[in-house]
């Protein structure tokens, strides 16, 4: 079954940062998104380093993807470099969130 | 997840129902009393260790992998150490009730040797930190206050029971509340804030030198103020430390104001803004007590002016910036537990979602009110007030962690 990777940041967009209250992709945190044969790869990256949600929010992103990924393996690579700043968020997440 | 955080924080919010119960039924009186007596030291000890310090041990469970970014040395040690601290708390606390000296003594005991378990899990974690730094700096010299706090009551109280070295009685007393007070909280909260605050108010690039002048002025008026009152040098030798810390609270006051500066987040919820505006009112009324001893120097060795200062910065400072902190942490804990597993699912609430933020700005703002009623009473010498504004205090304190533990059902 086809799966674009427009498809993935779509189903990624239910995938929020618990405290924020935005979705990961709003936020500017997925950095990459690869739909291949067998496996869907996401790199992404968290607000802050060491951030408690690591584990929670990797793990949201492949039971996202996990129904619709057709049998092809998640695998989530989250990275700190480089660095995740506020000016990668969306418009609509820097309004949600009061940005200035 | 771990359970660990759990028994220390809501054991930490039992206390602190406990302690506020306790002060209704006596209608505060107790906060008057000369503080020396069995229901001054049962008061003092389940606010200090019933409530805070077991509510800090949590938060430090919960915490520590963020902080220092690595992982707790061993979480089985932390269980033993809650069964043993606990143990020894529950022990001592009934001992003051009865005033039985050889009860509070092998209990206090067990509520040491609780503590050392504690610092030995930090110390083997510290020394695998990924990098030493204003944090990791903070949160080790806190762990060794306490352990020296500890040691010190454990002298008192051989003092008490053996009358060994009661010329020195008066100097252990003055480096136990010291180092427990100043040196343990104080580091302990300026030191967590530095990861956490920026956490909640998104900020970034903001400058962190001043951190470095924090930790190296707060460490020289702990280390200071106890070799004062241990060498039984009286207010002259007392004014520096105190110096010193005033000036360490207006720098970290400095830098709060810098993170603020450079965060993404208008609101960081009511909790942390709660924080910011109690290490505001703390930095000023540290000003205000350096320029009193300055003037006046016999000022520091009143118990009109040392009772009042001593409850605002337990209650007004310490206390209230947990209970601010606490509005994040049992949200977060409890939605980890029990919607972790479902994030990324459709209809997954998020944190917002179990705590009514405005409810937490009311309740925190009727503390902050209440905490200076009998605050004002205590400087004024008016029992009523004193009775009036603590029973309030109670009120409303009772009231919010009502409102936290709330979370627990959501």
């Amino acid at each position: 079954m086809e799966l674009r990777e427009e498809t993935v940041r779509k189903m990624l967009r239910q995938v929020y940062d618990p405290e924020l209250g935005v979705n990961i992709v709003d936020l500017g945190l997925v950095y990459d998104i690869r739909v291949e044969p067998d496996r869907v790869f996401v790199r992404m990256t968290l607000t802050t380093p060491g951030c408690p949600m690591h584990d929670t929010i990797a793990g949201g992103v492949r039971r996202a993807l996990t129904h619709h990924a057709a049998g092809r393996k998640i695998e989530v690579d989250v990275v700190w470099e480089p660095r995740w700043s506020p000016e990668m968020m969306t418009q609509e997440a820097k309004e949600q969130l009061g940005f200035f | 997840m771990s359970r660990l955080p759990f028994l220390f924080i809501i054991s930490g919010m039992a206390g602190f129902a406990l302690f506020h119960a306790a002060s209704l039924l006596s209608l505060s009186g107790w906060l008057g009393d000369d503080m020396r007596g069995p229901a001054g030291w049962f008061h003092a000890h389940l606010f200090v260790l019933g409530w805070a310090t077991m509510l800090a041990m949590g938060a430090v469970y919960q915490l520590i992998s963020v902080i220092l970014q690595s992982d707790l040395y061993s979480e089985r040690l932390g269980y033993v150490h809650y069964a043993v601290f606990t143990l020894g708390l529950a022990g001592l606390l009934f001992g003051f009730v009865r005033g039985e000296i050889y009860w509070i003594g092998a209990f206090a005991a067990t509520a040491f040797a609780g503590i050392l378990l504690f610092a030995w899990n930090m110390a083997a974690t510290l020394v695998r930190a990924s990098r030493w730094d204003a944090i990791t700096v903070s949160a080790a010299a806190a762990v060794l206050y306490l352990v020296l706090t500890g040691l010190i009551g454990m002298a008192m109280g051989v003092n008490f029971a053996t009358g060994w070295w009661n010329d020195l009685h008066d100097r252990l007393f003055g480096a136990h509340i010291w180092l427990g007070t100043v040196g343990w909280f104080g580091l302990l909260i300026t030191g967590f804030s530095y990861k956490l605050l920026p956490m909640f108010y998104l900020a970034h690039h903001y400058p962190t030198s001043l951190r470095k002048a924090v930790t190296v002025l707060w460490n020289a008026g702990v280390i200071a103020g106890a070799a004062s009152f241990l060498s039984g040098g009286g207010k002259w030798s007392v004014l520096p430390a105190l110096l010193l810390i005033a000036a360490a609270v207006v720098l970290y006051n400095a830098h709060v104001v810098q993170i603020r500066k450079h965060r993404s987040k208008r609101s960081p919820g009511a909790g942390i803004k709660w924080s910011v505006y109690g290490n505001f009112a703390f930095g000023a009324a540290a000003v205000a007590m350096s320029a009193c001893a300055l003037w006046d120097p016999n000022f520091l060795s009143r118990t009109k002016s040392v009772t009042p200062a001593v409850w605002f910065y337990l209650a007004g400072w310490v206390s209230f910036t947990m209970l601010c902190y606490l509005s994040k942490i049992v949200p977060f804990l409890w939605w980890t537990r029990k919607y972790g597993n479902r994030a990324g699912e459709p209809g997954t609430p998020v944190m917002s979602d179990l705590l009514d933020d405005r409810k937490v700005n009311a309740g925190l703002a009727a503390i902050a009110v209440c905490t200076l009623l009998p605050l004002s009473g205590l400087m004024a010498g008016s029992p009523p007030i004193v009775a009036a504004g603590g029973t309030a205090c109670s009120f409303f304190s009772v009231a919010y962690m009502m409102l936290i533990a709330r979370v627990f059902s959501r």
